[in-house]
């Protein structure tokens, strides 16, 4: 009964189900109900993540390392499009001695580590926010639509970590994004709200403007766009390629191309590496397209904890580790993607320490600890990959809990969100206080909260890298993890501490928030505290995901290298390095809670006067204006795009349409002006058949002399 | 099963004899025929369709074949000779579909002559259908022709304030073109006539393709046909920037003119081009390649921008239509499999999304009386089931995977990216790149200008024109208007979720003329210019023969 393949089926089908009787049912028959199919079947997926994690579990756990590469498992659904002799192989021939490939797009769904971990991330994260939802939006008129595309984007979201090719993880790579503009833009009378939705939308399209060159030239580079390897049987039929089956078509990502490491190096490679790290950029939003994410904080908190926090954000990390044996290839894409992840996560840090919204300073906190995230994946090691992992798995159940907390917070401020307007509320919010604190210590990476583990194998990762390139990143990531703890307790102390101030918005409701919410606070808030020690210390994260194809292969690579050192004589020297960068990371992560605690726990009179000095050297400006990213876009991008758009609109009437209609003044024209010879007069007539005729007769006498 | 076809055709014929006969009985019995004869036609198409068989090559449904003018045994047999293929059997469902559409969307909106009204449509829809399933030259060019003239009155007599106007320059302008297709046309079968072993004039269309593969036109001649055909099927599509008559077409048409013209009148370009250029005239395909190709994407790129200067909803979505059939011409001239079949699919997508979203701005402006962005605002609060279906057509204009627009985009998108990147004509490497790339920044702005609209006009404070005192709130869509949507929604889901069902149908076709098309590429077709002086060559060294 619970055998892989269906729990796969049955984790982003059950979410599936759920959205269509909300959507049919949920405004007339559903109501206030309407959250109940929704949870119903999300606590089913989350079963099934579960499931399905122990399956694979075990099933890895049997596999022969020598002959596989990691383990997966894949099921093939319905042919969505197949056009025959697509490809032209150019004097090459396939193993069928045929000269062209099918272009073939198969509904595929797969299991392994990665994807196991991921959805029962995802689920997990999702059942909590929807239980949550259910305090946070009752009485809003949009219940039954919101829980419609709540359901909606679980559907989508676990669809993408589970899909086997870059065809249909693009679609469900743009199916997250519709969701995130539906729920942005949720209280669409808001201007505010439907602007924030319309430039997610755009920024991410502009990101998988590079997602979609990418599959483009994987296509174009390798001939299949399917993850695993598929096999043509006799009957011509195509399919999942099993063990012992002859292989016909080498997925990008499967055991044949992992087994010989045939993958195109060079300009080649980059390219495809830095297209799709572009898409990646979109939907994780990271320097330059990151200037969605905080707008996108317009749109409920619950959605902004699950989608924009736990989740959808996380796709793009997701999709660069999935594809780490193609950017193993590519040295120079490895270096930019780190690059990009270290620069953000600094970037959003500093700006990060002088918002004032709770939501924006956490949206800046998201873009920062993603940066760490790819700056992880752009060591393009197993222990880099892996961290990265880690540290999306801890940061989901952290973040979400802070999104989650800030909600609470809102709730009862009426929606008040700014941190100057409300204090002091530990009192009034006893189980906020607390569960937000544990988040706070766990993004600030106060040991053993389990964002010092994760952020601890990073900063590992980065360090182990030699180079300068990576020891300036490796500061960099360390005094951004200084930043953080600094601006996560400015937050926590400005909300919770100093003299209790509510807003007048608030009325009566402020008080702690109903069972529905804290409860997800509660779990989340142990989550933030043992997941680390659960998986680093005792449990076995790196082992367990490492037997992921891809990541398997980084693995064979790494011992390989290593091989080659030892053949050549160069013993690889065991750093024990890890000691110091912990004890940097914990020394790090208390001065920077001490600091916050000293400027913000008090009169706050110090921190006044250094935000004054800031001032003056402009650089608080710069920080509290997000370093003017919007303005700069609006100025080189928006603002000489709408102008073009006018003046193509201008030539389009007074240019092309302009000489069309002069075309077709022409005849009549010509008309008017031969009008004036048909005078009537006779002898007009007669004088000019005359001149006529001499002419003629002139002609034929020129012909023949 | 032979004469279901004719049928088909000649329903809608019928049934504008009865609606003008029934005039006298009023608005509605006229509409009710209207649409029963608009049913019934619907009916034997998916009657057609879902007897068409998969993976067939050359295959052609339903054939009626009768002499219609000169004889089989004289020098000209024209004939009246129908088949659905491949290439013809979604524009064929098409048409049959949004016509119940737009008899659907007039109902309430056509109040002035009522039966002239469903008369003048229901011959258009003969005229459609005939021209996508001709298999005779002539018969193809009568319908062609047939086209314009309902389309002329429709918009000339039922339209908004500049009717007269945007009525002669479609007419004029696509008639211009059209005259030169003809005498193209014509060439090809002189042609043919002149050079094959039994020296028979045939107009068929068939025919004329089979013999055309064994004696192929001379490639300097062909360029002159190609061009003259060019000037009908570039002004139809329309082709940048031969595009100006559309969007005052469009904003001067009634709901139902706007939903046929862009729906299925722009594909019977899009269709010429694949049904003669392509196949019969291959070396001047090639040659002409990137020329097209390069107006297709200047196409792309150059109505998103202009449709985002627009203030006025339907024209910003005409504009929207410029870009769209771009990318249908980006995908037929790739010449690959992948990008043909991603362009005829567009084709049809295209036809959904903005047949669909020309209807729901009729319910607009029926509802309100305006069409300027300025005015409105914030309707998805007085009409949130309006709002859904602008929304979901909206997605699938702008290609949202899992809507039908993804599936066509994505195909025709990949073959011209392959088509760029791998095997290609010499000099022409960087500007098929380049053309490659840019064409994708179209979806980027399609999104933008899209989204645009919804958020000005759905989302946000309600804003609304003042109403007159006592006159009531505009109510959300009724249970007509719903009918008259949620079919195209259905396509566009089951497009988008399972395109291999359409795709099946008519790729060995479309498989066979693309493969033909590259052959000739592959085999360094001439420069444009040095063919246009092989031309001029040929025509001089012909003109001493021709005093014998």
């Amino acid at each position: 009964m619970f055998d892989i393949k269906t729990l796969l089926i049955a984790i982003p089908a059950l979410p599936l189900v759920a959205t269509l009787v909300t959507a049919v049912f949920g405004r007339r028959v559903l109501r206030q109900r309407s959250h109940w199919p929704v949870v119903a079947a999300v606590a089913g997926s989350f079963l099934a993540s579960l499931l399905l994690l122990n399956e694979v579990h075990k099933a890895a756990a049997l596999e022969d390392s020598n002959q596989k590469v990691g383990y997966e498992s894949v099921l093939a659904l319905w042919t969505w499009a197949a056009v025959d002799n697509a490809y032209d192989l150019d004097d090459e021939t396939d193993a069928q001695g045929s000269q062209t490939k099918d272009f073939r797009i198969d509904v595929t769904l797969r299991a392994d580590p990665l994807s196991s971990i991921m959805l029962v991330a995802v689920t997990l994260v999702s059942l909590l926010v929807v239980i949550y939802s259910i305090g946070y939006m009752h009485d809003d008129p949009g219940y039954w639509r919101f829980f419609t595309y709540l359901g909606l984007f679980i559907f989508s979201m676990t669809m993408l970590v589970s899909v086997s090719n870059f065809v249909l993880l693009y679609v469900f790579w743009e199916a997250v994004g519709l969701c995130s503009y539906l729920l942005i833009g949720f209280w669409f009378q808001k201007r505010e709200a439907s602007a924030a939705g319309k430039k997610a939308f755009l920024v991410n399209r502009v990101g998988d403007f590079g997602f979609a060159l990418g599959v483009f030239l994987l296509w174009t580079t390798y001939g299949t766009l399917d993850f695993h390897d598929t096999t043509t049987k006799d009957d011509g039929t195509v399919a999942v390629a099993m063990a012992d089956d002859e292989v016909t078509t080498a997925g990008v990502l499967g055991q044949e191309r992992l087994t010989e490491g045939n993958y195109k190096t060079g300009a080649v490679a980059t390219a495809i590496c830095l297209l799709l790290m572009l898409g990646a950029c979109g939907k994780s939003a990271q320097f330059p397209l990151h200037v969605w994410l905080p707008d996108a904080m317009e749109g409920p908190t619950p959605v902004s904890a699950l989608i924009h926090a736990a989740t959808m954000v996380t796709a793009g990390v997701y999709m660069v580790a999935r594809c780490s044996p193609l950017f193993f290839a590519s040295t120079d894409a490895q270096h930019v993607v780190a690059l990009i992840g270290g620069f953000t996560a600094l970037m959003a840090a500093l700006i990060a320490l002088t918002q004032t919204d709770l939501k924006r300073i956490l949206a800046y906190s998201t873009i920062s600890q993603l940066g760490f995230m790819f700056l992880a994946l752009g060591t393009g090691t197993l222990v880099g990959v892996v961290a990265a992992m880690f540290h999306l798995f801890t940061h989901a159940f952290f973040k979400g809990l802070l999104f989650l907390g800030a909600g609470s917070v809102m709730h009862a401020m009426g929606g008040v969100i700014d941190v100057r307007r409300f204090g002091g509320l530990r009192r009034l919010m006893p189980v906020t206080h607390w569960t937000f604190l544990f988040g706070s210590l766990a993004l600030a990476g106060i040991i053993p909260f389990a964002g010092f583990y994760s952020k601890d194998t990073i900063l590992l990762a980065v360090h182990a890298k030699e180079g300068a390139f990576y020891a300036v990143l490796y500061w960099t990531a360390v005094v951004t993890a200084l930043l953080t703890a600094f601006y996560t307790f400015r937050a926590f102390f400005l909300t919770f501490y100093g003299d209790e101030q509510i807003p007048p918005e608030a009325g009566h409701h402020a008080h702690e928030s109903p069972g529905a919410m804290v409860w997800p606070l509660r779990i989340l808030a142990v989550a933030s505290l043992l997941a680390g020690i659960v998986l680093y210390q005792w449990g076995s994260f790196d082992g367990f995901i490492r037997k992921t194809p891809s990541l398997d292969y980084l693995a064979r690579q790494a011992d390989l290298a290593a091989a080659e050192d030892a053949v050549a004589g160069h013993e690889s020297v065991e750093h024990d390095a890890h000691f110091a960068v912990m004890a940097q990371s914990i020394v790090i992560a208390f001065l920077g809670v001490g600091l916050a605690a000293f400027f913000y726990l008090g009169d706050r009179k110090e921190i006044a006067a250094i935000a004054r000095a800031m001032d003056r050297a402009g650089l608080y400006r710069l920080s509290h204006g997000k370093f003017y990213f919007d303005t700069i876009y609006k100025f080189l991008v928006v603002w000489p795009l709408e102008g073009i758009a006018r003046l193509c609109y201008w030539i389009d009437r007074y240019v092309i349409d302009a000489a069309v209609d002069f075309c077709g003044m022409v005849p009549r024209a010509l008309g008017a002006s031969l009008r004036p010879l048909q005078s009537g007069l006779i002898q007009f007539y007669a004088l000019a058949m005359v001149l006529g005729l001499l002419i003629l007769i002139g002609s034929l006498l020129m012909c023949t002399l | 099963m032979d004469n279901v076809l004719l049928a088909a055709v000649l329903l809608p014929l019928l049934g504008a004899g009865c609606v003008w006969a029934l005039a006298e009985t009023g608005r509605k019995v006229v509409r009710i025929s209207a649409l029963a004869t608009t049913l019934l036609t619907l009916a034997l198409a998916v009657v057609l369709i879902s007897q068409y068989p998969v993976g067939e090559a050359e295959f052609a449904a339903s054939e009626t074949n009768v002499s219609w003018f000169g004889g089989e045994d004289g020098p000209i047999d024209v004939r009246f000779s129908i088949a659905l293929d491949g290439l013809s059997l979604w524009m064929f469902g098409l048409t049959a579909l949004l016509m119940v559409t737009c008899v659907l969307i007039s109902w309430e909106a056509i109040t002035d002559r009522p039966a002239a009204f469903y008369g003048t449509l229901l011959l258009l829809e003969t005229g459609m259908l005939g021209v996508f399933i001709a298999r005779d030259i002539i018969l193809f060019y009568v319908f062609f022709e047939f086209t314009l003239i309902p389309l002329f009155f429709l918009i000339g007599i039922w339209g908004s304030e500049q009717r007269r106007y945007a009525a002669v320059k479609f007419f004029l302008f696509t008639l211009a073109g059209s005259v030169l297709t003809f005498l193209g046309l014509l060439a090809i079968v002189l042609w043919n006539a002149y050079h094959s072993a039994d020296g028979v004039m045939t107009f068929s269309i068939p025919e004329l393709t089979a013999s055309l593969r064994l004696h192929p036109i001379d490639p300097a001649v062909q360029l002159w046909i190609f061009l003259a055909l060019f000037a009908g099927f570039a002004i139809k599509v329309p082709l940048f920037p031969f595009h100006t008559w559309l969007p005052l077409a469009h904003v001067q048409a009634p709901t139902a003119g706007s939903v046929v013209l862009a729906g299925v009148l722009l594909k019977i370009g899009t269709y010429g081009f694949v049904r003669f250029s392509l196949p019969m005239l291959p070396d001047a395909t090639a040659a002409c390649m990137p020329w097209v190709l390069w107006l297709a994407a200047a196409g792309i790129i150059y109505g998103a921008l202009v449709a985002l200067a627009q203030s006025d909803i339907k024209r910003l979505i005409a504009y929207s239509s410029v870009s769209h059939l771009g990318f249908c011409m980006l995908g037929i001239f790739s010449l690959n499999p992948l990008g043909m079949q991603g362009g005829v699919l567009q084709m049809v997508n295209h036809g959904l999304s903005t047949g669909g979203l020309f209807a729901v701005v009729g319910m607009i402006y029926e509802r309100y009386h305006t069409r300027k962005i300025a005015d409105l605002g914030g309707l998805a609060h007085r009409l949130p089931l309006l709002a859904f279906f602008m929304l979901v057509l909206t997605l699938s204009s702008i290609g949202l995977p899992g809507l039908n627009g993804f599936a066509g985009e994505f195909l025709l998108l990949l073959g011209m990216f392959q088509r760029a990147w791998t095997g290609v004509p010499g000099d022409w490497v960087i500007h098929l790149r380049i053309i490659s790339v840019v064409s994708v920044l179209g979806v980027v702005l399609g999104a933008w200008y899209m989204l645009r609209l919804v958020r000005l006009v759905f989302f946000g404070e309600l804003r609304e024109p003042i109403r007159a005192d006592g006159e009531p709130a505009p109510r959300d869509m009724s249970l007509r208007e719903v009918a008259a949507l949620a079919p195209l929604l259905v396509f566009v889901v089951w497009i988008g979720v399972q395109p291999r069902f359409f795709l099946d149908r008519m790729s060995p076709q479309l498989d066979g003329i693309a493969t033909q098309a590259a052959k000739s590429l592959d085999q360094k077709p001439p420069e444009l210019g040095e063919a246009l002086t092989d031309a001029n060559e040929v025509a001089a060294a012909g003109e001493p023969t021709r005093d014998h």
